[in-house]
């Protein structure tokens, strides 16, 4: 498998297409193999060189003891950038994987072209989302284990939740895939290689990617939140202190959106992926958001200025 | 030589499923063996697996394709008499030779 080192740790990565490049994050506990279930790495590849990897600790890369905070993380993008030898880039994040993609744009902004977030939560941002233990995929996943008799916090732990897994007994299995279905049990089965690692901890770190920092990103964001997010609050953060940013929601979708809408969730990132690198963009299908694309790679909003393309500049003032 | 039939395909993958990324399978694999399910693999397995068919059969596939509509139902199992068949109407769509 196509695997590369850097600074002593070995990621599994995959390249396809040519021309300008996307780079792909999964999500904390997911990994690449959501970018070929949900066919955007074809898609995507017609047009750009796409480049999808497994994060530190996931999928087939090496698992380090430590180094899971979204700083760790996008120091690793960079390394990954630099020695694929990738040209400036739209990064694509699913949910830990855009704050990644977040905190490359600011300690990084040289590599970034843009970035396509898909339903994130910054722990910057913990602030507002007092709620987060509230969130339907940690309840259902918490519901379901401590249906089958596991010990698990009210709020979100992720350190607990690995270890937990990894105690789990056939009879105790058998109940969650019962309940989760099988497709989720093979998901949990790859939770306990994580679970004598800082990954749980860390990735609830705001690592230094603060409210101030978020603000500083000139590159044109967009961010696709899903319909019933668990989110609003930082969906409107960004929206109002972005100063070029531009939010179209995923019908249907409740935080995994690649595997909850497949089709909306692929068509808007080919859209944002070829208007971020400047080619004409195809009008949205969700009525409200739409966007125009003009002569000169501005796309604007229906209701008003959207997406600026192109150099940010220092002079452009903040919303 | 000809187009390998969908049965040596099928015993390509048995070959090459018994000792796969760390895990041993010592029971018979065939057309009905299910990956997931019977095999004990998880997602990553499969994209693997993709990488391991490119190098071995020396072309490109369209896996993507093949694993979105496993994705589209759901995640549900994958045959591999139902993978095989997509190789083998991959190769020969192709002509390949192998």
């Amino acid at each position: 498998m196509p695997m590369t080192a850097l600074k002593g740790l070995r990621f599994h990565y995959q390249q396809k297409g040519d021309g300008e490049d996307v780079v792909l994050l999964h999500a904390v506990t997911s990994n690449m193999s959501m970018w070929l279930f949900s066919n955007l790495m074809d898609v995507i590849a017609q047009d750009f060189r796409v480049t999808a990897y497994d994060l530190r600790g996931h999928g087939a890369s090496d698992v380090p003891a430590s180094g899971y905070t979204s700083a760790d993380m996008a120091q690793d993008l960079h390394d990954l950038y630099r020695a694929l030898k990738l040209g400036p880039a739209v990064l694509v994040g699913h949910s830990f994987g855009a704050v990644v993609a977040m905190h490359a744009a600011v300690l990084f902004p040289d590599i970034v072209r843009g970035l396509i977030l898909s339903d994130p939560y910054f722990p910057g941002l913990a602030h507002l989302e007092p709620n987060l233990a509230e969130m339907q995929a940690w309840r259902d996943v918490r519901d379901a284990l401590v249906g089958a008799g596991v010990a698990l916090d009210e709020e979100i732990n992720f350190t607990q939740l690995f270890w937990s897994v990894a105690a789990l007994t056939s009879t105790q299995k058998e109940h969650i895939g019962r309940i989760m279905g099988e497709s989720s049990l093979r998901w949990l089965s790859q939770l306990p290689r994580l679970a004598p690692t800082t990954c749980g901890r860390d990735v609830f770190a705001p690592a230094g990617l603060s409210a101030e920092r978020i603000c500083e990103v000139r590159q044109p964001v967009v961010a696709l939140y899903d319909e019933h997010t668990s989110f609003q609050a930082t969906r409107k953060f960004l929206q109002t202190n972005l100063s070029n940013i531009q939010v179209e929601i995923v019908p249907g979708a409740r935080h995994v959106a690649p595997l909850q809408n497949t089709a909306a969730f692929v068509q808007l990132v080919q859209k944002y992926s070829r208007a971020l690198h400047g080619q004409v963009l195809v009008p949205s299908s969700v009525p409200r958001e739409s966007v125009l694309i003009k002569a000169d790679a501005e796309v604007i909003d229906e209701n008003g200025p959207g997406l600026r393309l192109g150099k940010p500049t220092n002079q452009e003032s903040r919303k | 030589m000809s187009v390998r039939s969908r049965e040596q395909i099928v015993q390509d993958l048995a070959n090459l499923l018994h000792e796969f990324n760390g895990k041993e399978y010592s029971g018979n694999i065939g057309a009905k063996t299910l990956f997931f399910g019977d095999l004990g693999m998880v997602s990553i397995d499969a994209v693997i697996l993709a990488e391991m068919l490119e190098r071995f059969y020396n072309r490109s596939f369209p896996f993507s394709q093949f694993l979105s509509t496993i994705g589209r139902q759901g995640m549900r199992d994958i045959e591999i008499g139902e993978l095989a068949m997509f190789l083998h109407a991959n190769m020969s769509s192709s002509g390949d030779e192998v």
